[in-house]
């Protein structure tokens, strides 16, 4: 209709192009196939792939080599549910065998996407991030308990620190007695911990194994 | 009330298994505490000064005097009569002797299961006791003024009082009391002078005193049918009710000598039942079902020991550390436990703790798993082999599942599923905490599954069930089933097992096992689906592994079982101080599904000359051929073999031909296929 | 076999006259109200209950039958003729009003002029069809064909003061024409779409105009799709970035494909992730060097005592240079919002 009339196209800009009637063909929703494709379990695209990359170096560095490459079998990351499960080749298979809305779990829950396509750590990696974590932090047996409700770790609590850690550096928290507790986001380099007020935050809270108590709902 | 339910019990904490029902079981102690304390020690009070009122008076009722007489050794001489069964494992009169025994442990696990310390065991020792002593000793205080006996107190702070400090204080002693001590003495004197040798020797002069007291004693009269009926209407005082059920007991126990002439055993017997339901308050229907299952004086037993929780056990999660390592870390923080016992490298009981087990960091990082004694053993009987594909059908909350995970250290594959998507929620949450890996987690109806995958090495089978093992967890059980959940959760097992049978390869190199389990003690949802299974599958129970535990049933009131039964597993709170729990390992020897036209076939063949046992057959047969699908036409082309006035007869004359079919039973005793047929039939 | 008898003929005639007669004549207590228009005949008298319940379906049968005779006989009144050897009638006009079988249509939604004159209160003046030619010399039709005073039709058009001397001014008029044609079937068809309860399409804004970011968007969008091959061989500029909601379909890897080229992929990532030398970021060097510059510029400027220019700039800088990194753009607002990691990937990336 309106591509018939060529002094149409002279007159309006044709970035300006109402279209009215084709508009549903052009503008088609696409939130609904992408709903579609995220229901299916999938490996990780590139995007995603770096995503939890970047997020996971951040407290386990180029350690993530010895995920992704390991001896003992073929181990891969997967998306299902928005969640990314590291689980073998073995298991995976076992589970392409079960429908999609019925598989609950399986492998290590590592975390999961955000509707906005971030990528959250879940304390569930915990069993991954502590063994290779390069910054790692250990607090005394007083403030375990307070870490362990969701809280700061905060200078008084404060054990032990890796040396030069960074500001804003992801570690690993430990209890003195070598447990891994969470882990978090230094607030403060480990020089800069040296003279601070001891209720000062050391460490930003982002997740402990009291989760598996308190959000046990919404875990995984 | 004289119920066996301690102020000073500290009420479990934290998630472990089945915590729903758990949470449900405080609640309803709560409930009971706060009735039940002050009005048991008001009564208490209050008999004592009826007792001291009585003692002044003259004496009218010679029944009250022999009661007093009585109490000397009354209590011992009970004692022996109901603790014969291995609840306390050992025979002693003294008192010193019975608190070290562990009650509620069976011989075998009380040899293992010392206590961590001297001090702790008493106070231990007082709490455990009570469960046995209370239900004989306890309703004598208010009701017949014996409050004073050693071993029957009304609770746990008299029961201290005795034990401990003032037993030396003479003063306090009322007469009895000291006569009974006098007695011990005098036992102890004369055990001492003639040595271990002549212990027997002993042991029969105090019964032959204890006999003499019996003799006094007067004689239960059982309350006409009338009285007992109204009885049931107007409950009267429990303690009350108690003292009926105790002398009942003793009645039934010897029931030639003890009975009154006229009255039958099943007058008392209802009279038991009723008052077993009003002072334990269960259901008519399930205390029924009880008393089909134990002998009167294990059921009074087995109920007593529904009044009290299980000890927590928790599991180590040898994934992540060593049971050494963890035991050490708990008692730094101010855990009491010890280990669980020979049959379990991994058990750990907990005894008290001043921390809450279900929070310790510990926990958190999955070091351990709360998890209670019996649903341990179904793993064990599984024994899961590393690199083994292994199938959980209910896995919910996933302690079993973790356990199989451990014992495979974390290799092979391992399906969790459960029906149940919120519950399954606490099994992901579970298997992540304690570090397990090789693990997919679905939600599909069990039954759905060997279409849904198959091959399976091994496969566990913890069904759920009605749950008449665990009432102490959840009170509830003992009012609400009735018989129609029983048969549905029956039915719901029969179909879980045959799935559970098809989702196992039997020509897997390693494995072929299943391990069925419930934790109820029914008859109905175990034996009954066990030989249901062997029926209507190509497998065969074998031994589970577990050295202790009951044998299965494999005659049950009128129905007889498979022989291979025994070989299943039964697990009792008042004999093993677990959960009631019921294991059947099963190994299946062929992927092939038997026809049943088969064995309707040989069933022809066995039994041609007699005409009624074919007829018998035939209707249920007929019944069986409309509910299974997978039966051809073969079937019906048998049953149209049959002549048609034959059938009818059979149906017809049902009552005759079941006559005549006892009578044939009683000739050829003992055949399998006879009591097939009687499945058949009560079965469908 | 015997002749039968004249009587007995005319007897059996008679008969047979009189049962054709019966069957003809349906006798009624009141007589029927007839409707020839709708070949609809209307029975006042009462059903016999009685009959009812002796015959049944058989009496509503014979009382149908009756008074469908009597319409027959009705029609038979009216004056018939035939055509091709049809006897035919024609039916006078209907008495009664049926109502309508479908819903009366929908009265068509005002266009937008419509709505507009009906606000304004505009009413349109009737014109005269016809119009004095004055050229021609007579009354010619006011629009189309051989119209009166067709402008289409001037042989000499004078050039505007204003206009460009080599201008075609025929040419300009034809192209006027076309527009308002143009013009005419967009807002036709804005009026049909609006009227199938669609949302009109937003008015066109003016070349120039201020735009919102989603509008710009969309229009960019549009733009790019408008080519002949519907925008598939359109490039994407350097940084741009992959519109969404195109209705293309994401392709993902298969869940149990190559896992060792899945690894492979995988760590190759690792190592661009790992790679500490910073990569060389155009857009961010290129705003770098022009705030430099303009530093540099505003610095010289103040030296010669030139007042102070390029100062007002400065915040432009930072901005344009964190929306041209790629990839690291989500990362480095997430991290913003927490009030970290931002200063650390800048020294990272500065050093």
């Amino acid at each position: 209709m309106l591509s018939s009339s060529t002094s149409t196209a002279a007159i309006l800009d044709a970035s300006r192009l109402p279209l009215p009637l084709s508009r549903p063909f052009l503008f088609r929703p696409g939130a609904s196939s992408a709903c579609l494709a995220e229901r299916r379990m999938r490996p990780l695209t590139e995007e995603e792939t770096r995503a939890l990359f970047e997020r996971l170096s951040k407290y386990i560095g180029e350690n993530i080599k010895l995920l992704v490459d390991r001896p003992d079998g073929t181990y891969c990351f997967r998306l299902h549910n928005e969640r990314v499960y590291y689980v073998s080749e073995k298991i995976l298979k076992l589970a392409t065998s079960i429908a999609r809305e019925k598989l609950v779990s399986l492998g290590t829950c590592f975390g999961k996407f955000t509707k906005s396509q971030k990528f959250r750590l879940h304390i569930t990696a915990l069993d991954y991030l502590a063994p290779y974590a390069k910054y790692k932090i250990w607090v005394k047996p007083g403030a375990e308990q307070s870490f362990l409700y969701g809280n700061h770790v905060l200078k008084s609590g404060l054990g032990r620190i890796t040396e030069n850690t960074n500001q804003y550096q992801g570690v690993v928290v430990y209890s003195m007695s070598d447990i891994p507790l969470g882990f978090g986001v230094a607030a403060k380099s480990t020089q800069e911990c040296r003279k601070l007020d001891p209720m000062a935050i050391v460490v930003f809270h982002q997740a402990d194994i009291g989760e598996y108590v308190r959000h046990e709902e919404t875990l995984t | 009330m004289g119920r066996k339910l301690d102020a000073s019990r500290k009420e479990k904490r934290g998630p472990g298994r089945k915590s729903r029902k758990q949470k449900g079981a405080e609640a309803e102690l709560a409930h009971f505490l706060a009735a039940d304390v002050p009005a048991s020690k008001r009564l208490c009070s209050r008999s004592r000064r009826r007792a001291a009122k009585r003692c002044q008076e003259l004496p009218t009722p010679v029944d009250k005097a022999n009661a007093d007489h009585q109490e000397l050794s009354a209590p011992q001489d009970k004692k022996k009569d109901f603790h014969q069964k291995p609840i306390t494992g050992k025979k002693t009169h003294e008192m010193q002797h019975q608190k070290a025994s562990i009650l509620g442990f069976s011989d075998e696990n009380a040899e293992w299961l010392t206590l961590a310390k001297r001090k702790r065991l008493q106070s231990e020792e007082s709490k455990e006791e009570e469960c046995p002593e209370l239900g004989y000793g306890s309703e004598e205080d208010s009701v017949s003024d014996n409050e004073h006996l050693s071993l029957g107190s009304g609770d746990a702070e008299e029961m201290v009082d005795d034990y401990g400090t003032s037993s030396n204080s003479e003063s306090e002693q009322l007469p009895i009391e000291k006569a009974a001590r006098k007695l011990k003495l005098l036992q102890e004197k004369k055990g001492s002078r003639q040595g271990s040798s002549s212990r027997d020797d002993n042991d029969d002069a105090v019964a032959s005193d204890l006999a003499l007291n019996m003799d006094v004693e007067e004689a239960f009269v059982l309350p006409s049918s009338q009285a007992i009926q109204e009885i049931s209407l107007h409950p009267t005082d429990l303690h009350v009710i108690h003292q009926r059920i105790r002398d009942n007991v003793e009645v039934l126990q010897n029931f030639a000598t003890r009975r009154e002439a006229e009255r039958t055993r099943q007058e008392y017997l209802t009279l038991l039942r009723k008052d077993l339901a009003v002072y334990f308050s269960y259901g008519d229907y399930l205390i029924e079902k009880l008393m089909e299952l134990f002998p009167v004086s294990e059921l009074v037993d087995f109920l007593e020991a529904n009044e009290v929780q299980r000890p927590m056990t928790i599991r180590t999660n040898t994934l992540k550390t060593r049971r050494r390592d963890l035991a050490q870390v708990l008692i730094n923080r101010g855990v009491n436990l010890d280990p669980l016992g020979k049959w379990s490298k991994t058990g750990l009981v907990i005894y008290d703790s001043s921390v809450p087990i279900g929070a310790t960091p510990e926990y958190l990082a999955g070091h351990y798993m709360l998890q209670g004694a019996s649903s341990l053993l179904p793993v064990m009987a599984l024994a899961p082999q590393e690199n083994e594909k292994i199938l959980d059908m209910c896995c919910a909350p996933g302690g079993k599942t973790s356990y199989i995970a451990q014992l495979m250290k974390n290799t092979g594959m391992i399906l969790a599923n459960d029906a149940n998507t919120e519950r399954l929620k606490s099994v992901v949450g579970n298997l992540h905490r304690l570090g397990v890996t090789n693990t997919v987690v679905s939600n599909y109806d069990g039954r759905q599954f060997p279409k849904v995958l198959g091959g399976f090495d091994r496969v566990l089978l913890d069904a759920p069930c009605s749950g008449t093992g665990v009432i102490s967890k959840d009170p509830m059980i003992k009012t609400n089933k009735v018989e129609v959940d029983l048969q549905r959760c029956a039915h719901l097992q029969k179909e879980l097992l045959l799935s559970a049978i098809d989702s196992v390869d039997a020509n897997s190199e390693t494995g072929g096992y299943l391990v069925y389990c419930t934790c109820s003690i029914t008859v109905e949802e175990n034996e009954w689906v066990t030989e249901y299974a062997l029926k209507k599958r190509n497998v065969k129970l074998v031994p589970t592994g577990l050295d202790f535990g009951k044998e299965g049933f494999t005659r049950f009131r009128e129905r007889r079982f498979h022989p291979s039964l025994k070989l299943a597993r039964r697990f009792y709170p008042h004999t093993h101080n677990m959960d009631g729990f019921y294991v059947a390992k099963f190994k299946k020897f062929s992927n092939m599904i038997p026809k049943l036209v088969k064995e309707v076939d040989s069933v022809l063949a066995t039994e041609p000359t007699s005409l009624d046992i074919p007829a018998a057959v035939a209707a249920p047969a007929a019944k069986q051929v409309k509910n299974s699908k997978d039966q051809g036409l073969e079937v019906n082309e048998q049953f149209n073999g049959l002549s048609p006035a034959q059938h009818k007869t059979g149906v017809k004359c049902k009552r005759k031909s079941a006559m005549q079919k006892r009578l044939h039973r009683k000739s050829t005793a003992g055949k399998a296929k006879k009591h097939m047929y009687k499945k058949f039939k009560k079965g469908n | 076999m015997a002749t039968p008898g004249v009587e007995e003929l005319l007897a059996r005639a008679e008969q047979e006259e009189a049962l054709s007669l019966r069957q003809i004549t349906v006798h009624k207590e009141l007589d029927l109200e007839y409707d020839l228009g709708n070949l609809l005949a209307m029975d006042p008298n009462p059903p016999e209950a009685s009959e009812f319940r002796r015959h049944g379906g058989d009496y509503l049968r014979a009382l149908a039958r009756g008074n469908t005779q009597l319409l027959i006989n009705q029609l038979w009144q009216v004056p018939s003729e035939r055509v091709e050897e049809t006897v035919v009638v024609r039916l006078p006009e209907a008495n009664l009003r049926l109502p309508r079988e479908k819903p009366p249509p929908r009265a068509r939604p005002p266009t937008r002029w419509e709505q507009f004159a009906k606000l304004k209160g505009i009413r349109k003046r009737k014109k005269s069809n016809i119009a004095w030619d004055e050229a021609q010399g007579e009354w010619r039709r006011r629009w189309g064909y051989k119209r009166a005073n067709d402008p289409t039709k001037k042989w000499l058009i004078e050039v505007p003061a204003t206009a460009d001397p080599n201008e075609d001014q025929f040419a300009k008029l034809l192209q006027a024409k076309k527009e308002r044609v143009a013009k005419n079937e967009l807002q036709r068809l804005r009026n049909i779409a609006r009227s199938q309860g669609r949302e009109p399409p937003a008015p066109v804004p003016p070349p120039g105009a201020p735009r919102s970011r989603a509008q710009l968007g969309k229009e960019l969008q549009v733009t790019r799709r408008s080519t002949a091959s519907v925008g598939r061989f359109q490039a994407l500029l350097p940084r741009e970035k992959e519109p969404r909601g195109v209705g293309k379909k994401r392709r993902f890897q298969p869940l149990l494909g190559d896992m060792a080229a899945e690894k492979q992929r995988q760590l190759e990532l690792l190592g661009a992730l790992n790679r500490k030398e910073p990569r060389l970021d155009v857009t961010r060097a290129a705003n770098k060097q022009l705030r430099e510059d303009e530093q540099e510029a505003a610095r010289s400027k103040k030296r010669r005592g030139a007042g102070r220019a390029g100062t007002g700039k400065k915040g432009k800088g930072p901005g344009g240079a964190r929306a041209g990194k790629k990839g690291k753009g989500p990362g480095g607002i997430r991290a913003g919002k927490k009030g970290k990691g931002r200063t650390g990937k800048r020294n990272k990336q500065e050093h």
